[in-house]
């Protein structure tokens, strides 16, 4: 399960929260994060002990990757640690991507039967991983760079074993970003995208805080005064909730009119604090979206 | 040309970051400078944010700028690697022709990391001369891996200039692999027998672009001048979140291998404005139990803001004690111009540009 989006829209919090209810329900999951392990840190502070925890370094993913290419480990250094590949390698792009995504194959491979869900870098960076097993597949035409794009194709991009989810905020424009992100996958990567999971989507004030402040405010006085203030605040809060939803309708429409009836949109509240993965996989399992 | 003060907005995404650089660079405007507005996010958040259109040419945005100017750039990353070529071949046209034609090139066309940021320098470059500014702020995509192009000009020149393009370049005009049995003769073999027939396409498209090496040494020549100065200013720029939070520290750690100290922390949604009028209705008798639960709701926000601003900046002040910190407001409106035109009256712009 490869968890993507735009930068900030909590994608981390969301993929960590769907391991973890993974985890709950299957027994065993796992949770794999590019860089520095920072994520978990933040968002899994209580990991269950049927919830393993992954991360994989991308700065030395071509080197790992690599040793099946050659033959061995030993020619992989002899072709690639030389004057001549260094240089090329830390300039050429698509050589680290190709790299990343091998390693998290092999992480597949080690888990048979687990659900694996990966934490994925921002958009346009994860379509790039994404595709560039079927762009090295095709252009090479043979060899051994060839079969392992065609591996990666086969053992970790298929339609039948790999899911996505995009993360979004209930924002106009990000939604708009977002159906073309689908698309893009769509299109580029040939993986539909399974559920789009829409962030921080703002709660209703209080009922009849409005109307209430609106009839104090007509009074005179300092009373009247504040509660104008107030009835301005609510006002704007009510507008902007009125967009997202507006906003909300119109993708659950596009969206799901190619979804052939299922929206595949899963509402996550607005917390103001930080949530954990594990309040995030209670709201997500509260939706059936576990 | 006088140098141009050069400010770069960094951070993670999803903190505000296109809103505060937009404020930011409003502020100087109104403060009298000839400003530009440099947006590598390709969203469209920067011209959504200041309510006009952007695109690839430069131009001066109608917004109330006061005594200076205001002007914006945000190039359109579909054109950014023809953009870059035709930048890189200017000189070449018969080279361009065939680089345009290699099926390696082709599929790189869709997607290359850092083309787009590359791209968007060049083009920096010639609206700072075109336009005559004198200040310019560069909001870098929403990521904490936005400052990786900086370096990606100097890769490319010394991959370029060194032997290594000479040699793959040679590849490409061999007939067949070379006989020569050292050991690039080996790496040649084995480099052939994984790549397959696309290992001449490779060694093409750097033998064109060796052809451009000087172009591509004064790309990078630009991008330091912009970029690498000791004069050039990093601001972070973070929301009161953790994510946020290790984001910046991360780019601080990035920052600190390029030898960049960055001065500011912009640390956006930092508080709630005073609402005197909350106690007034709590304390009055007329409140009715709703409007006594929106206020109760009003004042735990609040409270949950303060605490979360607290929080990341203690970390900063103790880990980074000469990081500037400033605090932005959080404003809650309808429309986005509004945040931009409020937020531009928090900075302190001459206490911002004091050496």
């Amino acid at each position: 399960m490869f968890v993507t989006g735009k930068g900030g829209v909590g994608k981390t919090t969301v993929a960590a929260g769907l391991a973890l209810a993974a985890a709950e329900t299957e027994g065993e999951a796992v949770f794999v994060e590019f860089g520095d392990g920072a994520g978990a840190r933040r968002v899994l502070r209580n990991r269950p002990s049927g919830l393993e925890h992954v991360v994989l370094d991308p700065s030395h993913a071509v080197a790992r990757a690599a040793a099946p290419v050659f033959g061995s480990a030993t020619l992989a250094k002899l072709a690639l640690d030389n004057f001549a590949m260094r240089p090329l390698i830390r300039a050429a792009p698509a050589v680290r991507e190709l790299g990343v995504l091998e390693l998290a194959r092999q992480v597949v491979e080690e888990h048979p039967g687990k659900r694996v869900v990966f934490d994925m870098p921002a958009s346009g960076h994860s379509v790039a991983w994404l595709k560039v097993a079927r762009q090295g597949r095709e252009l090479t035409g043979r060899g051994p760079v060839h079969d392992l794009c065609a591996r990666l194709e086969a053992e970790l991009i298929s339609p039948g074993r790999a899911s996505i989810v995009v993360v979004t905020l209930p924002e106009r424009l990000v939604l708009w970003e977002t159906l073309t992100l689908c698309e893009t996958i769509e299109k580029e990567v040939g993986l539909s995208v399974d559920r789009l999971v829409v962030n921080r989507v703002p709660q209703a004030p209080p009922e009849n805080a409005l109307n209430d402040a609106v009839s104090l405010s007509k009074n005179e006085g300092k009373i009247a005064q504040a509660a104008q203030k107030l009835v301005e605040l609510l006002s704007i809060r009510d507008l902007v909730r009125k967009q997202v939803m507006q906003a909300l309708d119109e993708t659950v429409h596009r969206y799901g009119e190619e979804k052939g009836g299922d929206s595949g949109l899963t509402l996550l509240p607005l917390a103001s604090t930080d949530p954990q993965a594990r309040t995030v996989a209670g709201w997500l399992r509260s939706q059936g979206a576990a | 040309m006088t140098q141009p003060e050069v400010i770069v907005c960094a951070g993670g995404g999803g903190v505000g970051k296109t809103t505060a650089s937009a404020a930011l660079a409003l502020a100087l405007a109104k403060s009298g400078h000839r400003a530009l507005i440099v947006s590598i996010d390709p969203a469209r958040r920067l011209a959504d944010a200041m309510g006009v259109e952007l695109g690839t040419e430069a131009r001066e945005l109608s917004v109330d700028s006061g005594t200076g100017q205001l002007f914006g750039l945000m190039p359109d990353p579909q054109d950014a690697l023809r953009t870059f070529v035709e930048f890189l071949f200017a000189e070449e046209p018969a080279a361009l022709e065939r680089l345009v034609e290699n099926r390696l090139f082709r599929v790189l066309e869709a997607s290359v990391p850092g083309i787009h940021e590359v791209a968007t320098i060049s083009l920096t470059w010639r609206a700072i001369i075109e336009h005559d500014v004198d200040v310019v702020v560069i909001d870098t995509a929403p990521s904490r891996n936005a400052i990786d192009f900086i370096t990606y000009p100097k890769r490319l020149a010394k991959l370029l200039g060194g032997r290594a393009v000479a040699w793959m370049a040679a590849i490409g005009k061999r007939r067949s692999v070379a006989s020569q049995d050292d050991k690039m003769g080996r790496v040649e073999r084995l480099l052939v027998r994984a790549l397959g027939p696309v290992t001449r396409d490779v060694a093409g498209l750097f033998s064109e672009m060796a052809r451009v090496r000087e172009r591509f040494i004064l790309l990078n020549e630009h991008t330091s001048d912009l970029l690498l100065r000791p004069e050039t200013r990093y601001f972070l720029v973070a929301s009161p979140t953790a994510a946020a939070r290790d984001d910046a520290d991360y780019l601080i750690k990035k920052l600190e291998k390029l030898g960049i100290v960055p001065r500011a922390l912009i640390l956006n949604s930092a508080f709630v404005p005073e609402r005197d009028w909350v106690q007034v209705l709590e304390a009055a008798q007329e409140t009715t139990p709703a409007i006594h639960a929106a206020l109760c709701a009003l004042s735990d926000e609040r409270e949950t803001r303060s605490r979360a601003a607290a929080r990341i900046t203690d970390a900063f002040s103790k880990r980074q004690p000469n990081l500037q910190l400033l605090r932005l407001p959080y404003v809650e409106t309808v429309e986005p111009r509004s945040i931009v035109h409020s937020l531009a009256r928090s900075f302190d712009i001459s206490a911002l540009l004091s050496r």
